[in-house]
């Protein structure tokens, strides 16, 4: 296990500047002034990758308000009922222009089509004292008859019946026809007000307010286990990356997780590749290493990917290629280095395997490394920023900063992940694009690698002092603030480069 | 409750067939002698078709929840046809699944199922070779093997 200590250790050392200034005392006054100046420089500019806002995240009630608007849009303009507007819309997958142009160009069609009546042709009851209705046999008197649109008549007690039995087949209730065989006329909502039960009224209006969802083209549900939130897409838009307001990032096209730079298609077939090689991979999911001094295993339970074994050996190394920290530092070892000549002679099938590892460990690394993230994240929100804003008597909005730097720390870490797959999918061919690619790579990951390490460890120096000064303070906010709003940047300019394909590179190249 | 509801409706199916008995000298439909939930039908195979002469058998399961939910119908006699299973006997017809209605009686199943034996549906097979025939337009093919099963299972054995 590796241990805490050595890498609070590794944090005092480097961080031993910042409180060499921190000597002098510094009022909470004066302290106050700096971070209203502080915060107020800061563009207050949260938004991550996936907030360029050509989306709305809607709740149940904006559903039901939307749905409520686009109905009264149908039944204002071609003046029927508010029934007969919602059946119009279901058949059209809820769109308002759809239905108008159906309707314009043949009403009597649309009409035929989805069972509303035509005219008002009712089939007369004949003037007997009783009718029978069909399904059950019995005699009743006119009374005791209920019909549709269509004017077949059958009985109050089979009618529930019909109702409650096609309530139990699903969604497919919303279509209910007359039970007449050769009638096609429909069995509209005031029906199941007047006849369903009070479980099975809720059911259907919840089969409808499903539909109104997930019909339409432009909403989809959020795909997180439990969340009720549903997204509204603008259609046509590049960014396809959502988030919704349960924090689950996805991508509105194929619903799998947000996964900018890579295209919907690199991701399913990275996520394929996985499945099948898991067997290969098993041994490097076991997710331990033996520290390459001491050969102890070591489990990483941290972040960053700058590692400390503990004492006596205390040796420092880079998680990934395990190299030694002191001559690695914040070098990236993003590189895929080709076989060497002995290896070369190996089969292809060995060598494709150590591509694959190769990427696949990064790209689980990064995975782990934003879970963990994510955790932090939450625990930073919910204890951290509050022991801190006693600790250091600051209130607690003007330590946002610290929550911004972890939320740019779990969207870099998921980018970053993406750009494994990226990578393992590049063609090889380009090689002066490759190149640039895993140069632009290792920054990005340098980058990261310094903001995680300052948001993890640099800050644990005042969450675990009792009071420490707030120079130092200002300087660890400024450090952090500053790391924070340079990777954000950085790491969109790689998106945006590597959606383009590195367009760059080519223009370069032909001069 | 709902037993109640499909017994007295058997029972009016029942009084009806008694009643009209010479109605449709095709269907001869009986009701088990100690189950009203059982019933089991005669028709005659549809003229000008492979299946005339013939007189098949079929064996009604009604469901408690019937007219609501449609009866289970099989072929007890072996016919050749695209739409029955040529072991079981299972029936592929629309109207004894998705597009039931309650409105339909056991005579009116019986009529379903002559007028499928008139016009198969080689699109939706149960009996693939059946299908097959059709599908590829050996007509001849299919109706003399439809003929000779209606020989060998739906006729009375001569002699």
């Amino acid at each position: 296990m590796e241990s805490d200590g050595d890498m609070y250790e590794d944090s005092d050392v480097e961080s031993a500047g910042d409180d060499f200034y921190g000597d002098g005392d510094a009022s909470d006054g004066v302290s106050d002034a700096d971070d209203d100046d502080f915060i107020g420089n800061d563009p207050d500019d949260s938004d991550d990758l996936c907030a360029k806002k050509n989306y709305v995240v809607l709740s149940d009630d904006d559903i039901r308000r939307l749905m409520d608007d686009d109905i009264s849009k149908v039944f204002s303009v071609l003046s029927i009922s508010k029934i007969e507007a919602s059946a119009l819309l279901r058949r059209y997958n809820w769109s308002v222009s759809k239905v108008h142009e159906e309707w314009f160009a043949d009403e009597s069609k649309v009409r035929e089509a989805i069972g509303l009546k035509i005219n008002n042709k009712i089939i007369q009851s004949p003037e007997l004292n009783s009718v029978i209705c069909v399904i059950c046999f019995e005699d009743y008197s006119s009374d005791g008859i209920l019909a549709s649109a269509c004017g077949h008549p059958f009985c109050v007690e089979c009618w529930r019946g019909y109702i409650s039995n096609s309530l139990s087949d699903g969604s497919g209730c919303l279509n209910l026809r007359c039970p007449e065989p050769s009638c096609k006329v429909a069995v509209t909502q005031d029906m199941i007000d007047l006849l369903a039960s009070d479980v099975d009224k809720k059911k259907y209006y919840g089969f409808l307010f499903r539909s109104y969802v997930e019909q339409n083209r432009k909403i989809k549900w959020c795909p997180a286990p439990g969340c009720n939130f549903a997204v509204e897409f603008d259609i046509g838009s590049d960014n396809c990356d959502v988030m919704c307001n349960c924090s689950h990032c996805f991508c509105w096209n194929c619903t799998d997780e947000a996964h900018r730079p890579v295209n919907c298609e690199t991701v399913r077939k990275w996520k394929e590749k996985n499945r099948a090689e898991s067997e290969n991979t098993n041994w490097i999911l076991a997710y331990t290493k033996p520290c390459p001094k001491c050969k102890r295993p070591i489990e990483k339970n941290e972040g960053c990917m700058r590692m400390t074994c503990r004492d006596p050996c205390k040796y420092q190394f880079c998680w990934l290629c395990l190299n030694s920290w002191s001559t690695h530092g914040y070098n990236p070892c993003n590189k895929y280095k080709p076989e060497t000549e002995d290896e070369k002679k190996k089969e292809m099938a060995r060598q494709s395997i150590v591509k694959y590892t190769h990427y696949y460990e990064r790209w689980a690394a990064n995975e782990k490394s934003r879970r963990k993230a994510v955790e932090d994240l939450r625990r930073m929100d919910e204890v951290n920023v509050k022991e801190l804003s006693k600790l250091q008597r600051i209130p607690e909005t003007q330590l946002k900063f610290i929550l911004d730097a972890w939320n740019q720390i779990v969207e870099c870490r998921r980018v970053l992940k993406w750009t494994y797959a990226y990578g393992f999918y590049f063609p090889n061919e380009e090689q002066t694009k490759r190149r640039f690619f895993e140069y632009l790579q290792g920054q990005a990951e340098t980058g990261l690698e310094r903001l995680h390490h300052c948001a993890e460890k640099e800050l644990e120096i005042y969450l675990n002092v009792e009071e420490s000064d707030s120079k130092a303070f200002y300087d660890f906010r400024r450090k952090l603030t500053g790391l924070t709003s340079v990777t954000k940047n950085y790491f969109e300019n790689l998106v945006r480069a590597l959606e383009n394909g590195l367009e760059d590179v080519d223009s370069l190249n032909a001069k | 409750m709902l037993r109640q509801a499909s017994r007295a409706r058997l029972f009016k199916e029942y009084k009806e067939v008694q009643r009209e008995k010479s109605a449709d000298p095709d269907i001869q439909l009986v009701c088990d002698d100690s189950n009203i939930f059982k019933w089991t039908a005669l028709i005659k195979g549809p003229s000008e078709t492979p299946y005339d002469g013939g007189v098949f058998q079929l064996a009604f399961s009604v469901p408690e929840q019937y007219p609501l939910q449609p009866p289970q119908v099989r072929f007890l006699t072996k016919i050749f046809h695209p739409n029955v299973h040529f072991k079981t006997g299972e029936i592929c017809l629309d109207i004894l699944k998705n597009a039931w209605s309650p409105a339909w009686t056991l005579q009116s199943v019986c009529r379903a199922i002559i007028a499928l034996m008139a016009h198969p549906e080689a699109d939706s097979p149960l009996n693939c070779d059946s299908g097959n025939l059709l599908r590829s337009g050996d007509i001849r093919g299919y109706q003399s093997m439809a003929r000779m099963y209606t020989r060998l299972a739906a006729m009375p054995k001569k002699g």
